[in-house]
């Protein structure tokens, strides 16, 4: 392929390629399935003999099981069976696999509860409305234990041990540091630095997908299992199935064709898949276990609600000198992937900007609250809205501009983040250049309305196996019928994200096909190889470059009967495109494609066309091989005498490297702005006593149509050398900026700080009257 | 408590089924007749995961008795298309992208075709079409994209076929 | 998971009346928009369930220039909504209802269904009230007509007996240079109010106020009147100050109950705000009608 280089302002370097598919608008390659009602989630599934399956949960945050009388629920009529965690044997697992004291999660306890809302005992029966009859006649003796629901509460020396053993209930600690921070800190003092510090309190947050939690079991008696799950991960859902039950991972085979949303909840082993399995496999007949939407929100997991605390250094003309924060995060009564947030949460709190000096100490507290683990922006949203909120309001006490102090510290192409990361591809200048553009364009906004800005920066690829896998992190395997058709296998995993469009994109530009020409085949174990998943931003940039290896792989085969079959000399270069085989010099000395392929499968004695592709990260630093960039700017304009916000417009200037689905990738911008906005100034979890307080839609608010403002995109074209075609992460990091940046606008509009999300009316109000009584003071 | 023969038409066809009177609407169009476009997503009425169009209204199915609706005319996502062929709106999200995992995608496209035939040859504004999906919950596009869409075909981008 | 209950399938209003009588254990249903949610929750389990959503009978909209509104209680919101005469002559009524939840629950959601069902954060009773509304109740033994406002007793509870079903609400012509404003709060467009506030303001030629009734939604266990409020607009000019001192009587005596959506304290907050908000309003648009 011939590749011209040139060098672009902000970038490391630019194909001027034009592509026939990449960055073309296509549709969905699942469009009609969803738009006609086709698509079957899990949600949907009904098999031949099917029972139905319901848990009975825990009342209390912390008790001990004295004793589980199932006798009065196998007599209901109706009933096939109950276990408890005596049929499981309390067989403890988690998805840090590698470390076994993080995998601390029996999904039916044996000894005690941990949280209201934990599975106990599971049913099944051949209704649904039998099987929850049943759960009345389940006796559960228990012998409730102190609880403790705050982290900074269980970390105290006296507070309930929540796990036998662990210290204090510190579930797991990260430390991230780069630089001597005391030093700088004292050195900033020293020199008339200006040193600020704050605390701020982040909440949790649900992942509200659409289709709740289900599973549907069929264990045969030949010793085989298929579960089809609402997952982010058939192989993990299949590998953690496997040991929980004894079984091979070659035996269990888990389906997930259609996702009703993920966004970082649906990866880990839940009790739907648990139970329905167990179920199953003590009764060998398919068993179907749908969440409730209460259940889904009292006994799933939540986005983990952090405490942080910051101190950071700056000089008088704006430059970041060091920062010291540490973070306390109510983990729940479990690890899940929360150890992850942790480390992420300390790590992007120190982006987009040059750190000289950077300390994180991070404390994961084990809580007798619903367990917490990864959502969308993995632990990075908390973290930018402490640290864009208190830069703006270091700028704004220094008297300098956010913009220009934004600038002279960001990251920039082929930076260092010292011991941690290395940045190739970096579009943050451009994008802060852009938003203060558009931003100025706009000019007075008049009374009580604002822009507030954020930047930030995420992965693109999340570089972590704690889960142990012995295969790639991306695996892809093409095969080239006799018509030219062609059928991509993918591990990776189709949550409404749209990779399966993006990968058959990327099949499509790679082998010069077209996209109705490549059937993608995922979310099924049995049939695609193993891939570890839709998390951590990974799908495009690993799974991206496995499919583009798997077709280069494909191609080259063909190109070589296609070099025999023209007579060229050695020296030319062949492509294909747009189902034309040519001379890249000559375009128009070629053959059709379907006539190559046809020839090319005769000569390889009737074998299709084969090709093979994978991506496991080597030499990538520590957390992602490649980082996405952004700055948003969230116009708002806020009631002063009741607090309601109404945001007006949402618009970020965002380096993703080269777009591949311009339209998914605007499905992506918008999505995560409501998802993002809601967690600023919407959604909560209030508990009293461990028990959630609005476990539903009714009193758990989402932004809906009408509140959903105006939202626009600056694309900042980067190249990005590691990913597949030049691509980075887009979607998960558009989570991170807006709660910040709304933080922002707030304080422009009203001079006042907000320091605990969400930003509800009431603390606004709260808010303003301080700032009233203080300048009364004054 | 008796169960009780309903008869209603559902996507223009006739059904009879044999029911519990507290069976609800959507489990008589899932359960019963196997229209699994048509989803539910919460106990509360609140996300309209659910919702159907009851001679020609929406409304969701949730929220109704099975056997409030005798003789009437229920549509649900499968009845949009006619013949293999998409119905103006199916098109237009096709086009805007205006669905990602798509569980809401039937519920929504029911009550972007309730408020179209119900604006037919009048100017809607983006606001008018905000409010008519608001009952929709959407977690995976942020709406917009839908809105382009009901406004693409409200503004006659998409001819019936 | 709804219990079990026999279906009563009335043809006429005659005939729910009589099956209303004859069985004890009875529920209304008509557009179970509100009652199937409670029944789902296991917190209403009746054996009977009387279906009324089909009596047409109950289902109309009339007006007449002496006689004022009729509302039959079938009536869908979306009815309510959409009706050229209730837009023409009583324009908070249906922009009212264009925020009352989603177009799917106006569309099969009854007038009659949400005032029997009382719940106090309702959004039609404080304008309905403040629009001065009667109401038509009967049964088996007849039927009886009351103000509205003496039509609630306390949360979910109103004056409807054993046996009787609402008919009918009445709105009368409103007096000259009348305007009713009502708006409620809440963080979702059409999401149930936080607290809301009906301001209806009579004017006298000179532009001062002859006559105000304010009412207050979801903050006590009915609708509240603030009478002390509109005693002290009468006879009184436009004046802000005193919209502010009005507001502050709302806050006062307002009754709100705290709950994960607000405290207690910004409940009679935003009470004070709308009734001054809306009592402007409502001068305001006083000012321009007939
Ligand atoms: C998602 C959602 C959002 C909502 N938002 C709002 C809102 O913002 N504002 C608002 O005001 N309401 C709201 N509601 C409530 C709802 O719209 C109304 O209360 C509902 O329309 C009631 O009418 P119905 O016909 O459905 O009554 P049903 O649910 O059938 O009945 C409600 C109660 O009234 C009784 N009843 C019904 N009709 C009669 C009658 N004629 N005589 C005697 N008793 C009767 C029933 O026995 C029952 O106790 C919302 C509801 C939902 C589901
Ligand atoms: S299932 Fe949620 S509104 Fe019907
Ligand atoms: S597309 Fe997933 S909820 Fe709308």
């Amino acid at each position: 392929m011939s590749t011209e280089i040139k060098e672009l302002k902000y970038s490391t370097f630019k194909t001027n390629i034009k592509y026939s598919v990449i960055n073309t608008k296509v549709h969905n390659v699942d469009g009609i399935a969803k738009v006609t009602g086709r698509a079957q989630y899990t949600f949907d599934i009904k098999l031949p003999g099917m029972l139905y399956g319901k848990i009975l949960r825990s009342p209390h945050p912390h008790a001990r099981i004295i004793n589980i009388d199932t006798t009065r629920a196998m007599e209901l009529p109706g009933v096939k069976a109950v276990v408890t965690g005596k049929d499981t044997l309390g067989i403890k697992q988690g998805i840090w696999r590698r470390y076994e004291e993080l995998c601390d999660e029996q999904i039916l306890p044996l000894e005690k509860v941990r949280y209201i809302g934990e599975p106990v005992a599971a049913v099944a029966a051949v209704t649904e409305e039998i099987a929850e009859q049943a759960l009345d006649l389940i006796d559960v003796e228990y012998e409730v234990l102190p609880a403790v629901f705050e982290p900074l509460d269980a970390i105290k020396k006296d507070a309930p041990v929540i796990h036998e053993g662990v210290e204090r209930n510190v579930n797991v600690t990260r430390h991230i540091e780069w630089g001597d921070v005391d030093e700088a800190f004292a050195e900033a003092e020293k020199n008339g630095g200006y040193i600020r510090e704050d605390w701020f309190r982040c909440s949790g947050q649900h992942h509200m997908c659409m289709e709740t939690r289900a599973a549907v079991s069929s264990y045969t008696p030949e010793g085989k299992l298929t579960v089809w799950a609402s997952t982010q991960s058939a192989y993990y859902t299949q590998a953690l199935i496997a040991g929980v039950l004894g079984m091979r991972e070659g035996d269990v085979r888990v389906i997930a064709t259609y996702v009703g949303g993920g966004f970082g909840g649906k990866f880990e082993l839940d009790a739907a898949m648990f139970c329905s399995a167990v179920l199953s496999k003590k009764l060998c007949k398919p068993v179907k276990i749908v969440f409730t939407r209460e259940e889904d929100m009292i006994a799933s997991k939540r986005r983990t609600p952090m405490y942080y605390y910051v101190r950071t250094a700056m000089s008088r003309d704006g430059q970041l000198l060091a920062r010291e924060s540490r973070m306390f995060s109510n983990g729940g009564a479990y690890t899940g992937m929360g150890a992850t947030a942790l480390y992420l949460s300390g790590f992007f709190h120190s982006f987009p900007y040059k750190w000289k000096a950077y300390r994180y100490d991070g404390y994961r507290v084990y809580t007798n609250t619903m367990p917490s683990t990864s959502m969308r922006g993995f632990g990075a949203p908390q973290a930018m809205f402490c640290s864009e909120q208190q830069i703006e309001w270091m700028c704004a006490d220094l008297g300098l501009d956010p913009y220009e102090v934004r600038r002279k510290n960001a990251h920039t192409e082929c930076y260092e983040v010292p011991g941690q990361a290395f940045i190739q591809s970096c579009g943050m200048t451009e994008c802060i250049d852009k938003i203060e553009q558009w931003a100025k364009s706009k000019g007075d906004l008049g009374p009580n309305r604002a822009i507030g800005i954020s930047s930030c920066g995420f992965m693109s690829g999340g570089i972590f196996n704690w889960f142990d896998s012995p295969y790639s992190f991306s695996s892809a395997v093409v095969t080239i019928n006799i018509d030219g058709t062609v059928e991509l296998h993918v591990g990776c995993q189709d949550i409404g994200q749209g990779s399966n469009t993006t990968m058959a994109i990327i099949a499509a530009e790679t082998l010069g096909v077209k996209v109705e020409d490549i059937k993608v085949h995922s979310g099924d174990t049995d049939h695609c190889p193993a891939d570890l998943g839709a998390w951590g931003s990974r799908q495009t940039l690993m799974a991206g470059n496995a499919v583009k290896m798997a077709c280069e792989d494909a191609k080259r085969q063909l190109l070589e009967f296609a070099y025999a079959e023209m007579g060229l000399n050695i020296v030319y270069d062949l492509d294909i495109k747009d189902r034309w085989v040519h001379v890249i010099a000559r375009p128009e000395r070629g053959m059709k494609y379907e006539d190559l392929v046809r020839k090319a499968i005769r000569a390889k004695d009737g074998q299709r066309i084969v090709g093979r592709g994978y991506y496991t990260p080597h030499r990538k630093g520590m957390i992602s091989p490649a980082y996405s960039y952004m700055m948003q700017a969230v116009d708002a304009e806020i009631d002063p005498e009741t607090g309601k916000i109404k945001v007006h417009e949402i618009m970020t200037a965002h380096d993703c490297g080269q777009p591949i689905n311009p339209l998914g990738l605007v499905g992506q911008l918008e999505g995560a702005a409501s998802m993002a906005l809601g967690y600023a100034y919407l959604e909560d979890l209030p508990m009293d006593e461990g028990k959630l307080l609005n476990p539903n839609l009714v009193d758990y608010k989402v932004i809906r149509a009408p509140e959903m403002p105006k939202t626009g995109m600056i694309d900042i074209e980067t190249y990005e050398a590691e990913g597949p075609y030049g691509a980075k992460e887009a979607g998960e990091g558009l989570t991170n900026p807006t709660a910040a940046a709304l933080g922002n606008a707030i304080f422009h509009a009203l001079g006042i700080q907000m320091k605990e999300l969400p930003l509800t009316p009431e603390r606004i109000l709260r808010a303003l009257r301080e700032k009233k009584e203080k300048e009364a003071n004054k | 408590m008796e169960k009780r023969a309903l008869k209603l038409s559902v996507n223009g066809q006739e059904y009879e089924v044999f029911i519990h009177p507290k069976t609800l609407l959507v489990e008589v169009i899932r359960d019963h007749l196997g229209f699994t476009g048509t989803k539910r997503g919460c106990e509360t009425v609140s996300c309209g995961a659910c919702t159907v169009l009851v001679n020609g209204a929406s409304v969701k199915s949730c929220s109704v008795l099975a056997v409030q609706v005798e003789g009437m005319e229920v549509t649900t996502v499968e009845g949009l298309e006619q013949d293999g062929k998409l119905s103006p709106i199916q098109k237009a999200f096709l086009d805007n992208g205006s669905y990602q995992c798509g569980f809401c995608t039937p519920g929504m496209l029911m009550s972007a075709t309730a408020f179209l035939k119900e604006n037919e040859g009048r100017e809607v504004t983006e606001h008018e079409i905000r409010e008519g999906i608001e009952g929709n919950i959407c977690r995976c596009t942020g709406y917009n994209s839908i809105v382009r869409a009901i406004d693409a075909v409200a503004k006659g981008t998409y001819k019936e076929e | 998971m709804i219990n079990d209950f026999n279906y009563l399938k009335p043809g006429s209003v005659k005939e729910a009346f009589e099956m209303y009588a004859e069985h004890d254990d009875c529920k209304v249903i008509c557009g179970g928009q509100s009652l199937l949610i409670v029944m789902r929750q296991g917190m209403v389990a009746p054996e009977y369930l009387l279906d009324i959503k089909g009596l047409d009978e109950l289902r109309y909209i009339k007006y007449d220039e002496k006689d004022g509104l009729r509302i039959g209680a079938t009536t869908t919101h979306r009815e309510i909504e959409k009706s050229p005469i209730i837009q023409e002559k009583y324009p908070v009524l249906s922009l009212m209802e264009t925020k009352l939840a989603s177009i799917q629950t106006r569309n099969w959601g009854t007038i009659g269904g949400n005032l029997a069902h009382a719940d106090p954060a309702g959004d039609p009773a404080p304008v309905l009230i403040a629009l001065n509304a009667n109401i038509k109740v009967g049964g088996k033994n007849g039927e009886r007509t009351m103000p509205l406002e003496d039509f609630f007793k306390d949360y979910f509870e109103t004056a409807l007996e054993k046996g009787e079903l609402v008919l009918e609400v009445h709105v009368p012509v409103p007096p000259a240079k009348t305007s009713v404003a009502y708006q409620k709060f809440n963080l979702l467009d059409s999401d149930m109010g936080i607290v809301a506030v009906a301001a209806s303001i009579t004017l006298n030629g000179d532009d001062t106020c002859k006559d105000a009734r304010i009412v207050l939604g979801n903050a006590a266990p009915i609708p509240k009147r603030v009478k002390n409020a509109e005693e002290l607009l009468k006879g009184k000019k436009f004046d802000e100050k005193l919209f502010e001192e009005v507001g502050r009587i709302s806050y006062e005596e307002s009754e709100p109950v705290a709950d994960i959506h607000a405290s207690e304290e910004h409940r009679r907050h935003l009470l004070s705000v709308l009734t001054k908000r809306m009592i402007k309003k409502a001068w305001e648009q006083a000012r321009a009608v007939a």
